[in-house]
């Protein structure tokens, strides 16, 4: 029953990755914007949450919080960063390294004020498991799976159902004709920015609830989500949100038949061949 | 002043490695996130001939730089099919896979554990073992690599290149051909980073796969857009004053247990700083 | 940089002028993932330093430690060693992490400067120079004592192992499966986790497939998140460690009850682990225990050379430890060769409390 185990496992971290990749993939789509600070972002939500709880904030205020500073923060990261930049012309190498620079800013505020050691929520309840179908799982792994369906839904309700979603992908899609039809770009990416900062915050919080806190635990999980992103096809939400599932429940299984130090090595290396064959992802048009 | 020479070793293999993405990122606009694993592969290789093998280190030095050259090629290949950010993610795949098989290719590199003893170079009778000395062959290595891109530059090829980055399928209308001016744009990319690599293990005496991950490749480009894309001077200063920055922030005398990390802050602040004053770089080109 | 406490600074403006301050170097990884170590470590130096200069300092001399940080890159380490032995000429310095050790080494032969390791423990140190000291036994040690306990005492017959694939966990790995494979036991799997990743069930579900008696476990931090996904996965195995079990937020874990691990032996007075906590918030665990007992080591040296009136080089500081040879701080620590031999015991988690269950005295 080694592969069910392994299996379910690879879902419940695709659900936190899923949530990582969707997220990017909004700001990716809507602004072009390589936004690597999104790791530190994610970081920023967990800390505050686990400031918030140890202020004597009940959980889910404190997750609360996470998500709203992270919402603020985004925005603040667009209007006076990348807006600045792309109305001076910026090329993308530019902003790329302005993110850079960003990610460096608030990894090391982070460090600086909480020390670079891996934190603990220290939550009882969260550790507490549940069986289901001959596997256990911890309550803060059923809460992120849960999260992580629900924000999929919720993007993609938010992308297809709403007028804003509807001018994002509008946006997304030509930003020269929304310029000019009214679409208002500048105003979309602002709310994309705070919307999928907001998402990131979820397993920002719900992750290090169940692995603890680390000041650039954010970096590795980015860098497979946006694999996932590209992969699946940019601007596509369920691509994005499926095939970091798929990684997640890859990377779980090839343990099944290879050493544990290759399964790393061996699904980037899948990655590579995979855009040789697909170079526009798996679900885009 | 040991430590002024080592500063000016690394600065310069640095350079060379600038040379090399400047090439490819800058001037064709391959945007590749991977030089940091062709550098590798060039460190460990002349680590291997030297230590494995007996081979003088000039030798070992060329031999890494051809195996980098189709390496190189190998590896930006994929830019003909895959184009804008999807080949920057594929860059990314595989620089994640080179440093897979860097850490866990124990047999081969020494794995996590690193590579430890690689012998000082020889020439000629003579062993370069102090940072004095080998600032003689880093500083030749330099140079002859700033004389390639520099004649490259001037000469009609250059021009091919530059127009690719501009529009690709103008050129090829025009009967160039793009494939070609790529493979060799991404050789001459390969033989700089293969021949940084050889004279990086030889000066550390020392090699692990942390030289050589996506940090590496990242700060590359770094060094290539704080220096100045597309010209040579810019890729000559940048890894010197990306090199001194952190020894200049050390300066700054803050008296707590923070204080790498504020200075840490304080070189993020200074790099979105010079992204929104001056994002074409201390000598580049205007964007 | 300079760290000198408000103390301190005005014990060194009412000091004459010929008692000037000592300086020592520091090579760690301040930032970057492997500051979780790095900063530990220099906690640890920094607590030691301050405790001497409260005192006074050493024959009237204050000792000021600077630190570089590394970020665990060998190339800005040898620029960094460079730095410190030219521009501010410092006898010693302080190393961790190992490849940034072994890329500092040859250094240290060629400048004459003492390289002190209080915390990497891969084999390959062992011999790097005659001017590292390793101040904690190479891992070879260790793990033979605990191979040799699971296989005879606690007749754990089969094992699997998990490590931090990294220089430390792969030398835990190599050198546990050689002592316990010595001892008659059979290793069934070996599975990696990448250092920083505290996401361990992968790994634990693939060695537990295996069902050995004994799980062996070699990660640096992330014990305490270990402890968790164990209990999770209703594990029927003991888990066995080394001294990185010693974090007190692992002892704390009910999760983590029955651990077993060996455990450098420390004999730290009371109310020194809480000083710790006051001064930097942070546990004293394994890596800032480690690092305070180097630099103690160190300046019992430097001691012995101030009270001889002779300069303080990194050549008389390798002849005074190799020459006072056993030092008795918060571990006693014995130096036959340049890497250190301390006594180790088997420890228990039990009730949240480690406790010592056999003494095996150095042989």
């Amino acid at each position: 029953m080694l592969w069910l185990h392994l299996l379910v496992n690879g879902l419940v971290w695709g659900c936190a990755l899923g949530m990582v990749a969707v997220s990017f993939s909004l700001v990716f789509a809507t602004t072009k914007i390589f936004h690597v600070a999104h790791a530190a972002v994610y970081g920023l939500g967990g800390y505050l949450a686990w400031s918030a709880l140890k202020h004597g904030m009940p959980e889910w205020a404190a997750l609360l919080v996470g998500i709203v500073a992270c919402a603020i923060t985004g925005t603040l990261i667009q209007k006076l960063l990348y807006e600045r930049l792309d109305r001076r012309g910026a090329t993308h190498l530019v902003i790329l390294i302005a993110s850079l620079g960003l990610s460096a800013v608030m990894q090391n505020a982070v460090a600086a004020v909480y020390t670079s050691n891996v934190l603990q929520f220290g939550l009882p309840w969260a550790a507490r498991t549940t069986a289901i179908g001959g596997v256990l799982l911890t309550t803060a792994q059923m809460l992120t799976v849960v999260a992580g369906i629900l924000s999929y839904l919720g993007a993609m309700w938010f992308a297809h159902r709403t007028v804003l979603g509807k001018r994002m992908r509008a946006v997304a899609s030509n930003p020269f004709l929304a310029e000019i039809t009214r679409l208002q770009p500048r105003q979309v990416h602002i709310a994309v920015m705070a919307i999928a900062s907001a998402m990131v915050a979820i397993p920002g919080v719900l992750v290090p609830l169940d692995l603890g806190l680390q000041p650039f635990g954010g970096v590795p999980i980015l860098l497979t989500a946006t694999i996932a992103m590209i992969a699946g096809g940019v601007g596509s939400i369920s691509g994005a949100f499926l095939v970091a599932v798929g990684i997640a429940v890859l990377q779980n299984l090839s343990l099944l038949v290879i050493p544990g130090e290759w399964s790393i090595g061996i699904t980037f290396g899948i990655f590579v061949i995979f855009m040789l064959f697909r170079p526009r992802g798996l679900f885009a048009g | 002043m040991d430590f002024f020479y080592t500063y000016i070793v690394l600065a310069e293999i640095y350079v060379l490695l600038g040379l090399s993405t400047n090439l490819l990122v800058g001037i064709v606009g391959i945007f590749s996130v991977s030089q940091a694993a062709v550098f590798g592969v060039g460190a460990y290789l002349t680590a291997f001939l030297v230590m494995q093998t007996s081979t003088p280190f000039l030798v070992a030095v060329l031999l890494s730089s051809i195996l980098c050259i189709g390496l190189n090629i190998l590896v930006t290949l994929p830019s003909l099919r895959v184009s804008g950010d999807y080949f920057v993610v594929t860059s990314f795949g595989i620089q994640l896979l080179a440093t897979a098989v860097f850490t866990n290719w124990t047999g081969g590199t020494g794995g996590a554990n690193g590579l430890p003893g690689v012998p000082a170079p020889w020439i000629a009778g003579h062993e370069f073992v102090e940072p004095s000395e080998f600032a003689v062959l880093a500083t030749g290595g330099m140079a002859l690599g700033c004389i390639a891109f520099w004649l490259i530059m001037r000469a009609p090829f250059g021009a091919l290149l530059r127009a690719i980055r501009e529009d690709e399928l103008a050129v090829a209308a025009l009967g160039k051909s793009v494939l070609r001016a790529k493979v060799s744009a991404a050789a001459l990319a390969g033989a700089f980073a293969g021949s940084a690599g050889g004279l990086y293990a030889s000066f550390l005496s020392f090699i692990d796969p942390s030289s050589f991950d996506l940090d590496a490749s990242i700060f590359l480009l770094t060094m290539v857009v704080v220096g100045g894309a597309r010209t040579l001077a810019g890729s000559v200063i940048g890894p010197f004053v990306l090199l001194a920055l952190p020894q200049i922030l050390a300066l700054i005398d803050i008296p707590s247990s923070v204080a790498a990390a504020a200075r840490q802050l304080i070189y993020g602040l200074l790099l979105i700083a010079f992204m929104l004053f001056r994002p074409q770089g201390l000598l580049g080109e205007k964007l | 940089m300079l760290r000198i406490s408000a103390f301190a600074l005005a014990m060194a403006l009412a000091l004459p002028a010929w008692a000037q301050p000592i300086r020592l170097g520091a090579v760690l990884p301040l930032t970057g993932p492997a500051a979780v170590v790095g900063t530990q470590e220099q906690r640890g130096i920094q607590f030691a330093v301050d405790e001497v200069n409260a005192k006074g300092g050493i024959g009237g001399h204050l000792i000021e430690v600077q630190f570089e940080d590394n970020q665990a890159k060998p190339d800005q380490s040898v620029l960094l060693f460079n730095k410190l032995v030219d521009l501010v000429k410092v006898p010693v310095v302080f190393t961790g992490y190992s490849g940034p050790t072994l890329a500092m080494a040859p250094l240290a032969t060629r400048k004459k400067t003492l390289l002190v390791n209080g915390g990497a423990q891969a084999d390959a140190l062992d011999k790097a120079s005659p001017y590292l000291i390793n101040t904690i036994p190479v891992l070879a040690g260790e793990l033979e004592v605990l191979a040799d306990y699971l296989f005879g005492d606690a007749s754990k017959k089969t094992a699997a192992v998990l490590y931090e694939n990294n220089a430390a966990g792969i030398a835990g790995r190599d050198d546990f499966v050689a002592s316990y494979t010595k001892a008659g036991g059979k290793v069934l799997a070996q599975e990696p986790v990448q250092f920083g990743d505290t996401n361990y069930r992968p790994a634990l579900l693939k060695l537990g497939a295996t069902n050995p008696d004994v799980l062996f476990v070699i990660i640096t931090s992330g014990t305490p998140q270990l402890a968790d996904q164990v209990r999770q996965v209703d594990a029927k195995y003991m888990v066995a460690g080394n001294t990185f079990f010693s974090d007190p937020e692992l002892i704390a874990n009910p999760n983590a009850e029955g651990f077993t691990h060996t455990q450098v032996l420390i004999n730290a007075p009371d109310g020194m682990a809480a000083a710790f906590k006051a001064k930097f918030g942070t546990e004293f665990d394994f890596f800032p225990k480690q690092y305070y007992n180097a630099t103690t080591i160190v300046l019992s040296c430097i001691e012995h050379l101030v009270k001889a009136g002779k300069p303080i080089t990194g050549e008389a500081l390798r002849t005074a430890l190799l020459e006072i040879k056993t030092f008795k701080g918060i571990t006693t620590t014995v130096f036959n060769t340049n890497t250190a031999a301390t006594q180790i015991n088997m420890n228990r988690l039990t009730n949240k409390t480690d406790t010592i269950i056999k003494v095996i005295p150095p042989k």
